[in-house]
């Protein structure tokens, strides 16, 4: 490993332990803190840092201003053909998403605190639903009137596009500055300072150890608890690999860093260096996250048994036979996709997806039964026994507080980030958007070319890595979800479930997938060229089904709320003449 | 260096097992801080339960004694502190019955339509702490929401959300605001799509029923024998409720079903709370359509209600009137009576005693809860530990009425 090596394995620590951390602080809060909010008690999720004004105005003006600063420069300087093009591609979607942003952002103001001018009095009569369609047809028609331009004519429309970019930003940017009110603003943050009050508040806390309790163990299991749930995501890849052209020394050194290839071919054929975006890819892959796993339950049990607390001791009981129990069933159920992908590395199943169909299209019953097991093994409702905090109050971890407490739950929101990685890496795809290879756009049908767009190395590698990091948080979204709506089932129905369920229903998985294989390899080319097209076809559903959910997703969040309104109190009433807003129950 | 098995015998090489024994409660977040459950386990299983009353006992029989007889209604709102107002009309009832009056009908149809709107913020209560107990947490919120919308009617015709001590002897202490029958209209539809909704959540899910189907079951004769009344002893399948089996006040007007379940279950307990509340629902409906809107609420006896505030300040007799039922309190004649309603747990009763002076000379309640409780360890015994949260939160035992 040289000194580059070294490095960058660092960087990417560092990015996955961030990523990690502030993901689990957010998804507490969303999973445990909300409740508060929901009741509207008041709490920590009412913290607010005043800011003065001058100080917002900087914060919201000098990022668009340096952005745009940038896109100016771009203009600036020297551009050959394929490099303009791309840039005349992102500038003019950048700019698309800014200005309907903007204009979503002023419609907003201007509904919320009254417009201050005749041009937002207009922009205020519009549905901020329409500014968002209207953006998102335009975004398509930019694509497809940049893709029109010839390619030299390229460099000039580029330059003109970066500098109408950079001149919108700055705009936007001086304007929204305009908008902030004069002296304090409130910053709260959708409460999510909740969670920085709740580390502040666990780190003074007093640390307490039952005095009958073991104390080595006692301060061990947390510790235990929390490192195999960072140590998993390592041998999760988080992006395709970086090719990095040589220098000329034939060794891999930090000179070789910025010669990013420009563009790389769908077969990945790299003539200097390859750096993966992953941790640490090793040959045991997907093995080594279940060993790790596996390491979890010791946490629990000798939390659970040093504790000297009953209910302790019944949820560490609970946790270690749970989980072991599940272990299997988790190891099982992917068996199938392992005959699938021909490989336990994590690597090359999200490349055998992208060649391919996404797991959850070949696998659809290993994925509930992975994900059911998954639920067990990361301990979260239904599957949360061994915490069950109405029959044995937090179960194994009942006796800890302070951070000790902190790290228990830490590991748990780390797992369930890591959980929500593995199931994208495993069944949704990891980093692969469809149609979108290492050379760019291909919509491809089998042999039928449909369109393609080329695209840089750069540019490719960071959709990816941020593809991977968007659907990680959506997979979250999904489990918290779970969490807030089943209720759990009773110790003895989860080991029933487990072993008389899940395990039989793992091994037909198991037994029909490996026939279905041998089926396949044996099969006509016919028959697997068209499996290949159905193939395509399943990227085809999931692209415009994805494009389709998020444009509803954030049409949905822009729709207007119809508060239907009875003011039938007369506390309700005077607040009402008084112009004040109590919020009666009685609104719809 | 001894031989490691220098005396063992086949026998002792067994593990020793003795059964764990594990208190659970009264700081147990599914004991409400009110009961202590004393289990004895081996593994999971309950082998023996020995459930501890009494961590809520505030002498309340003792505190009545010493006060006039309307002081008593505050204590009474603490009785079962989820449905005060049940609480304030049986014992107003009970007072009434002593001193042989009958207050006026629109007084009557006031009482019941708040009563039984507190018999839906109960049942709401029950049933979502419940689920929530068993980790749903959104039905829990949905029911809370719910029943935010009548603790605002209650605090527009009472001036309180919780504790209303609204009930007087001979009527309430205000008339029905103006607004009073359009605000429950309003409320009572919201209410019961917010009721549907937290039910869609959870009655479709098997892994609830799962947790409350067949466990916690009691036969018809156990729960007679151990004077159950109200919805548990309904979901054994008794249709024995107060209201249609001794109707009191204008319940004898009302078409309404008394929902009976057959096989005495947490999910019959569920259940049948769940249908008494579509049933209070339509006696709201129907007492808001046959309540009149004009006439007295207070009968008309100036030993028993107060006068009017502009008389007391401006006529020396109401102004006497006002110090006498005051100081000295209403007079209730010398004798005893037992009087019993429907309470959101069962049948409710007062036996009182009255010595002829203004202050009640023993005042006894039968709080349904007491005898609910003391079937808990008969229920359980033999159950998981997980299960005594879904039973012991089905039978809604509420320490304020079982430690009297």
């Amino acid at each position: 490993m040289t000194v580059v090596e070294l490095a960058l394995a660092i960087v990417k620590i560092l990015i996955v332990v961030m990523f990690l951390l502030n993901m689990a602080a957010i998804a507490t809060w969303a999973d445990r803190r909300q409740g508060a909010m929901v009741q509207d008690r008041v709490g920590p999720n009412r913290a607010v840092v005043y800011l003065p004004s001058m100080i917002v105005r900087g914060v919201v003006f000098f990022p668009p201003a340096l952005l745009g600063a940038l896109a100016v420069f771009t203009a600036t300087r020297a551009m050959p053909a394929p490099v303009a093009v791309e840039a005349l591609v992102i500038g003019a979607q950048f700019a698309v998403f800014v200005t309907w942003l903007g204009l979503l952002v002023f419609c907003a103001a201007a509904r919320r605190g009254g417009p201050i001018n005749a041009a937002e009095e207009a922009l205020a009569r519009f549905d901020p639903r329409s500014i968002f369609y209207a953006g998102v047809m335009a975004h398509v028609l930019a694509f497809f009137v940049t893709q029109a331009v010839p390619l030299s004519a390229a460099p000039t429309a580029a330059r003109v596009v970066c500098v109408l970019l950079g001149a919108l930003l700055v705009v936007t940017g001086a304007y929204t500055a305009l908008r902030v009110p004069e002296g304090k603003v409130a910053l709260r943050l959708l409460g999510t300072l909740h969670a920085a009050a709740d580390a502040i508040k666990m780190i003074w806390k007093e640390d307490f150890i039952p005095p009958k309790g073991d104390r080595l163990l006692h301060s061990l299991a947390p510790l235990l608890a929390m490192f195999p749930a960072l140590v998993t995501f390592a041998v999760i890849p988080f992006g395709d690999k970086l090719c990095f052209e040589d220098n000329g020394d034939g060794v891999f050194g930090f000179a070789d860093l910025p010669l990013l290839k420009r563009t790389v071919d769908q077969a990945f054929t790299c003539g200097g260096h390859v750096a993966s975006l992953q941790v640490a890819d090793l040959n045991v892959g997907i093995l080594y996250i279940f060993a790790m796993a596996g390491t979890g339950i010791i946490g629990a049990a000798l939390a659970g048994w040093a504790s000297d607390n009953k209910f302790s001791l019944l949820g560490g009981l609970r946790a270690a036979s749970q989980m072991v129990s599940y272990e299997v069933a988790m190891g099982l159920s992917v068996v199938g996709l392992f005959m699938i992908y021909s490989s336990v590395r994590l690597g090359d199943m999200v490349q055998w997806q992208a060649e391919h169909a996404w797991g959850i299209f070949v696998q659809p019953f290993a994925f509930f039964l992975f994900l059911a097991a998954l639920a067990a093994e990361t301990k979260r409702i239904p599957f949360d026994q061994p915490e069950g905090e109405s029959e044995i109050v937090s179960g194994y971890f009942v006796e800890y507080s302070g951070m000790k407490f902190g790290m228990f739950m830490t590991g748990e929101y780390v797992e369930l980030i890591t959980s929500s990685a593995l199931l994208v890496t495993l069944f949704f795809g990891g980093y692969h958007l469809p149609f979108l290879d290492r050379d760019g756009i291909n919509v491809v049908f089998g042999e039928t070319v449909l369109f393609q767009y080329k695209m840089t190395h750069l540019a490719v590698s960071l959709t990816y890595a941020l593809a991977f990091f968007g659907k990680t948080i959506l997979m979250t979204w999904v489990q918290v979800f779970f969490r807030w709506t089943l209720p759990r089932f009773r110790y003895d129905q989860v080991m029933r479930l487990g072993w008389t369920k899940l395990l039989p229903l793992t091994l037909v998985n198991m037994m029909v997938t490996g026939i279905v294989v041998l089926a396949v390899d044996s099969a006509p080319e016919g028959l697997r060229s068209g499996l290949q097209v159905a193939a395509d076809v399943s990227h085809a559903l999931v692209a415009v089904g994805g494009f389709a959910a998020v444009v509803a997703l954030i049409a949905g969040l822009l729709e207007p709320i119809d508060r239907q309104r009875t003011l039938a109190s007369t506390s309700a009433r005077f607040a009402a003449a008084a112009g004040g807003t109590k919020a009666s129950p009685q609104q719809a | 260096m001894e031989p490691l098995d220098r005396d063992l015998d086949e026998a002792s090489l067994d593990l020793p097992s003795e059964p764990m024994l594990l208190n659970m409660g009264p700081s147990h977040p599914a004991m409400h801080g009110t009961v202590r459950i004393v289990l004895e386990l081996s593994g999971e299983t309950i082998n023996k339960a020995d459930v501890q009353i009494g961590y809520l006992h505030r002498g309340f029989e003792k505190m009545c004694e010493r006060g006039t007889w309307t002081q008593v209604f505050p204590y009474v709102d603490r009785l079962n502190y989820v449905s005060p107002m049940l609480n304030n009309v049986g014992f107003a009832l009970a007072v009434e019955k002593m001193l042989g009056v009958t207050v006026p009908e629109r007084c009557q149809y006031y009482r019941v339509i708040l009563g039984e709107l507190a018999r839906i913020c109960d049942h709401m209560i029950c049933s979502g702490a419940m689920a929530m107990e068993l980790g749903a947490f959104t039905p829990f919120l949905y029911l809370c929401r719910a029943r935010e919308i009548f603790w605002e009617i209650f605090e527009e015709e009472t001036g309180a959300r919780l504790t209303h001590s609204f009930g007087r002897v001979g009527g309430m202490a205000r008339p029905p605001t103006p607004d009073f029958k359009a605000m429950v209209r309003v409320g009572l539809a919201r209410v019961l799509t917010l009721i549907s909704d937290a039910e869609k959540l959870i009655l479709k899910n098997r892994i609830f029923l799962d947790r409350l189907d067949g466990i916690g079951r009691m036969s018809q004769e156990d729960a007679l024998a151990l004077g159950w009344t109200g919805v548990v002893l309904r979901a054994t399948g008794v249709p024995y409720d107060v209201r249609r089996a001794n109707p009191y006040m204008v319940y004898d007007r009302f078409e309404f079903d008394v929902p009976v379940g057959t096989r005495g279950d947490n999910y019959d307990r569920f259940m049948c709370r769940q249908e008494e509340i579509r049933q209070a629902a339509r006696i709201i409906e129907q007492a808001l359509d046959q309540m009149p809107d004009e006439g007295p609420i207070n009968i008309d006896d100036p030993r028993i209600v107060l006068p009017p505030k502009e008389e007391v300040y401006t006529t020396i007799e109401a102004t006497i009137q006002h110090f006498k039922i005051v100081m000295e309190g209403i007079k209730v004649p010398a004798g005893e009576c037992y009087s019993y309603t429907e309470a959101g747990n069962g049948e409710l009763g007062f036996y009182l005693v009255s010595d002829g002076s203004g202050t009640p000379y023993r005042v006894r309640i039968r709080p349904p809860c007491f005898a609910t409780t003391q079937g808990l360890s008969q229920l359980i015994t033999g159950l998981m530990i997980p299960d005594v949260v879904p039973t012991f939160g089905s039978l809604n035992m509420i320490g304020g009425e079982c430690d009297h």
